[in-house]
């Protein structure tokens, strides 16, 4: 159990680190870095004082490994799901600017051959 | 007649065809203009367009047909077109049919026209390719009441009102037949004409019966979920 629980600490700081390294180097934007960084923190208290999950066990009343699974899945189902929307949405301002920037396109070339002043 | 109909040719990599295309429109007479987006062609697409005096805008990525034929509409709306048509690059749709798509929009109420192959003509498609036809069909009249056969067809022209909806709003994949349901969706009026086409002189199908499958559960999903939709 100690090694698990070492091999998750070192995880989970390594996590954190590179978060931080992503964001100071402006890769990672602001946003997605409190998921990240609440993440690891969550994972490293947990690995480090390991009486934690104890006492939110006794709390919650989650004494189930499935029920740790399920919140686990659920998780990354969300974080999955919020990665469709925003990719959906990028989509759609992606078109948006290809579409301006082709019009824009022909009414520069229209201007340089003198056609401006058409309907 | 000082109408100006805007002829929208979506066309990627229609070097072989696309000149022909354009002759034929403007032998239809003044009224009609064409505007080509070229979406993203790797071919002479362009020179050949342009060469018979086509307006034709570049996108500078590939958009896929929904992305291409909006720029049209969008091009034709701001540029105070009163009426558009969408004609296929590949030769399929034969421009002196135009004018059948056109002139409903003018004085007969109609909003929307599309060029049916079925009504009236015994023109083949491929059996899966028919059975969604006749599926897609089935679903307008049985959520709304459209009758409309051909709803795949992209051979179609819209008024003023319609093209400036479109501009807005209009779907990328699939587009042909969610753009009839959510044009009805909003109110206006769509209608169905039967016209003459070809088939295919050059290039191939966009939709091999391998993405039958996959066309009709997206169309039809997407469609369901237009009618719960504020459009």
């Amino acid at each position: 159990m100690l090694q698990i629980r070492l091999f998750v600490g070192v995880v989970s700081i390594l996590f954190f680190i590179a978060t931080f390294e992503f964001i100071r180097k402006g890769r990672l934007r602001e946003e997605y870095a409190i998921l990240w960084l609440s993440t690891s923190s969550i994972i490293a208290i947990l690995s480090l004082w390991p009486g934690l999950l104890g006492i939110l066990s006794e709390m919650t009343g989650l004494y189930y490994i499935t029920a740790v699974l399920a919140i686990f899945f659920s998780f990354i189902i969300a974080v999955l799901m919020h990665y469709s929307i925003t990719i959906s949405r990028m989509k759609e301002a992606n078109k948006e600017l290809i579409q301006k920037c082709a019009l824009l396109d022909l009414r520069v070339r229209d201007l340089e051959h003198g056609k401006g002043n058409e309907a | 007649m000082d109408r100006r109909i805007a002829v929208v040719i979506p066309a990627y990599n229609e070097e072989k065809s696309i000149a022909g295309v354009i002759r034929g429109v403007r032998r239809l007479g003044t009224g009609y203009h064409v505007i080509v987006i070229n979406d993203r062609s790797s071919d002479d697409t362009t020179r050949n367009a342009e060469a018979e005096g086509a307006v034709v805008i570049e996108l500078p990525v590939n958009l896929g047909i929904g992305g291409a034929v909006q720029t049209g509409f969008k091009y034709a709306y701001s540029h105070g077109f009163d009426a558009a048509v969408q004609v296929d690059g590949d030769g399929q749709h034969p421009p002196d049919q135009i004018p059948l798509l056109v002139e409903p929009l003018f004085g007969e109420g109609v909003d929307m026209m599309v060029g049916s192959r079925f009504l009236g003509s015994d023109y083949k498609v491929s059996l899966m390719r028919g059975l969604g036809i006749r599926l897609i069909s089935l679903f307008l009249r049985a959520t709304t009441g459209m009758s409309v056969r051909d709803a795949t067809s992209g051979f179609r022209a819209v008024n003023r009102g319609v093209m400036g909806f479109f501009a807005q709003t209009y779907p990328q994949d699939y587009p042909e037949p969610e753009s009839l349901l959510l044009a009805f969706l909003k109110g206006f009026k769509v209608a169905e004409v039967p016209v003459r086409m070809s088939y295919r002189q050059y290039g191939i199908s966009s939709i091999t019966p391998f993405r039958a499958v996959y066309y009709m559960t997206k169309v039809l999903l997407a469609m369901f979920i237009d009618l719960f939709r504020e459009v």
